[in-house]
């Protein structure tokens, strides 16, 4: 175990550590033995880190197919990650479910699913289950600013209101929904519509920095531990690299690098250096580690095709 | 109230008037679906495109890309991710005379559309007794190229092949679109829904000089080889594994395979597979999906209700295995099924033996793209 100085610290490592894995298989993507699309999570790193510091393996987060960052964050193995997005037996999913569908059941990081919003309600619904067993646990649903244009996001809402249970509902608003902008997608602001169901709802503007996305959600946890009700955060955050795969696109003209550079300006990882130099060759290590685990694990046997289908 | 306007049309226009004009030409599947987009859009003022991501740089796999610059904002549209509102957006706009072109990147999305397609859409006419139609065209592409997984690849064609209301094409060739897409526009009066398959796309087609049909529609299938030893019935990309695997046995074991390409799911041609299969006596059938309940099954309904002492031999159905897609590599090539599988199927069909000592191909796959394949997407 590493011992930090202060939260600051620990936080800062912990965003640099997922900022060293992402940019990892964005160097290994171009060979081809990542067969899977991935969706890096470069950029809003802090936000996976500030909202998973405050939870315990008890307490269920159901994230998106953007899941590496809260695949780490809520502390699931790295070993198992990178070796299920190589397609290896050791990986997650035996290798059967790639980079979008990544998991750990030991932490309680229940699922990523590629299909927009599909697992909100899951949230809501072990939520449910959370409240019925008087247990003092919350569950997290993570999903985009894109998501909330779904009809599913808003009965999760109405059901998580009706019902009063502790769900928290993460959007991560990068603005973006692929190539498309928020403007040419919604007629509304995303926060109106959570405290019109009466769900308190918090708007933190500084994704970038780790310290004060945790300030949000601690308060907010802890509050929804002891009176449990639903609670809606909107982070402001940055893609930094394309929605899918390991490059930069700015030269296809949908948005500015300079709206980008703004953003990594602020960003700690990219600007204490001092940071990086004394955390990442013990991340390197560590991912070194991980990455020759994947390469050397096998393949699984062709009678996994068929197991666990029912 | 009024009555569902269709979109205007031009007397003297033929849907076939865009096939003709490549006739003779080689284009590939997705210069053939560019084309067809732009045919709407020019010919006919009421057509609408819209769909998340139709008006970005990438267009679809380039299909719809320039496309909002040129005929506009308020023809060529992005819509936010609302696929069950959107596909009723498209169904009331449809009903005020409007052609909507509405596009779903991958089939898997399409599943949240399903109360609108299945509830409304398929239902529009007949609950009206005939005074409302929707004609609209729905583009579901699958995704199927390395790593897709389990939510980005699936081929579900049998879900709305079972739908009465609903047409259901699955063209497998440039042509296919040239013909179809502007008869959809012009003279088909209902939904439809187009899947196409994405490793389609680079492929280059060669389109005959002369139209496949001349006077009815093409919703039907077609024979993509004649042959007499055994008869092959395939969708999409298998019609290639098909025709790939046609060839091989004929040139290494003298079998001679006759390949219909079933190309429209909900209009197959029942009197070509019924007399295809009586001349043969042997049927394979080699469909994108899984057999249950499928393609698969519906040949062997088809054959079974109009001519089951056709067959000599037990029918032989090939499809992807009985699992969600599987993203290991060595696992997905297991899952899909590819001209090996179809030629040692179609040897063991023609010898009656399981041992039957044909060499079987080595590669395995019809798209060479599909094996130089670069992600992500
Ligand atoms: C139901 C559904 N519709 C469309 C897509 C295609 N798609 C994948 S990600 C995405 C954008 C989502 O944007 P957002 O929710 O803001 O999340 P981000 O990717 O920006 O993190 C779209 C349209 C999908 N996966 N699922």
């Amino acid at each position: 175990m590493i011992s930090f100085k202060s939260l600051e610290e620990e936080l800062f490592y912990k965003t640099l550590r997922i900022r060293m894995v992402e940019e990892r298989i964005a160097e290994i993507y171009p060979s081809d033995k990542i067969q899977s699309p991935c969706h890096l999570s470069i950029g809003q790193e802090a936000v996976a880190v500030g909202a998973c510091h405050s939870l315990t393996n008890e307490d269920l987060i159901f994230s998106n197919y953007r899941g590496h960052a809260y695949m780490l964050a809520k502390g699931g193995s790295l070993k198992e990650m990178i070796a299920e997005l190589y397609g290896k037996y050791t990986g997650c999913g035996h290798g059967k479910a790639g980079s979008m569908h990544l998991f750990s059941e030991k932490v309680g990081m229940m699922v990523s699913s590629a299909v927009v919003a599909s697992t909100i309600p899951h949230a809501v619904g072990a939520a449910l289950g959370m409240k019925n067993n008087q247990r003092k646990n919350i569950a997290v649903t993570i999903f985009g600013d894109g998501a909330t244009e779904e009809g599913i996001f808003h009965e999760s809402l109405n059901f998580a209101a009706l019902k009063q249970v502790p769900v928290l509902f993460l959007c991560e608003n990068n603005g973006l929904a692929i190539h498309s902008k928020l403007n040419a997608r919604q007629a509304y602001k995303i926060a109106d519509i959570p405290k019109s169901f009466g769900i308190k709802t918090i708007v933190c503007e500084e994704g970038y920095d780790p310290l004060k996305v945790h300030a949000c959600f601690s308060k907010a946890i802890q509050e929804m531990k002891k009176n449990p009700a639903p609670v809606f955060i909107e982070v402001t955050t940055c893609r930094y690299r394309e929605h899918v795969g390991p490059n930069e696109d700015f030269n296809a003209g949908y948005r500015s690098k300079k709206e980008v550079d703004i953003w990594k300006s602020k960003d700690p990882v990219c600007t204490n250096k001092k940071g990086i130099e004394q955390y990442a060759p013990m991340i390197q290590k560590e991912i070194n580690e991980a990455v020759e685990f994947a390469e050397n694990s096998p393949w699984p046997e062709a009678k996994e095709l068929l197991n666990d289908v029912q | 109230m009024t009555s569902n306007k269709a979109p205007k049309l031009n007397d003297k226009s033929s849907y076939l008037t865009l096939s003709q004009d490549f006739a003779g030409e080689v284009i590939s599947f997705r210069k053939a679906l560019t084309e067809s987009m732009e045919f709407g859009l020019k010919e006919f003022p009421n057509t609408l495109i819209m769909g998340q991501g139709v008006d970005d740089h990438k267009g679809i796999f380039g299909t719809t890309a320039g496309l909002a610059e040129k005929y506009g904002a308020d023809r060529v549209f992005d819509t936010p991710l609302a696929e069950e509102g959107m596909t009723g957006v498209a169904i009331g706009a449809s009903l005020a005379g409007m052609y909507p072109i509405q596009t779903h990147i991958r089939v898997d999305f399409a599943l949240l559309a399903m109360n609108q397609l299945i509830n409304l859409a398929a239902k529009y006419k007949y609950m009206s007794g005939g005074k409302f139609e929707v004609p609209m065209l729905i583009r579901m592409i699958i995704g199927r190229s390395w790593g897709q997984g389990s939510q980005h690849s699936q081929s579900l064609q049998s879900l709305f092949g079972h739908i009465p209301g609903l047409t259901v094409m699955m063209p497998s060739s440039a042509q296919s679109i040239l013909e179809s897409y502007p008869y959809f526009m012009m003279n088909h009066k209902g939904p439809v829904i187009s899947i196409e398959h994405r490793l389609l796309y680079d492929i280059d087609f060669r389109v005959s000089d002369i139209p496949r049909q001349k006077e009815s529609s093409p919703l039907t299938s077609y024979i993509a080889k004649p042959g007499k030893d055994l008869t092959i019935v395939a969708t999409s990309i298998m019609v290639l594994e098909a025709l790939r695997a046609a060839d091989y046995v004929k040139k290494n074991a003298g079998i001679d395979c006759e390949v219909i390409d079933l190309n429209c799911i909900s209009h197959p041609n029942r009197q070509m597979i019924t007399e295809s299969v009586k001349k043969t006596g042997k049927l394979i059938v080699a469909d994108t999906s899984w057999q249950a309940y499928g393609v698969c099954a519906e040949m062997c309904r088809i054959i079974s209700e109009t001519c089951p002492t056709a067959l000599r031999a037990p029918v032989i159905t090939m499809g992807m295995a009985p699992s969600p897609c599987p993203t290991a590599k060595n696992l997905e090539d297991l899952f899909y099924p590819n001209e090996r599988g179809l030629v040692d199927e179609i040897c063991k069909l023609v010898t009656n033996r399981e041992e039957h000592g044909i060499v079987l191909p080595t590669d395995q796959s019809t798209v060479e793209s599909y094996k130089t394949f670069k992600g992500p997407f």
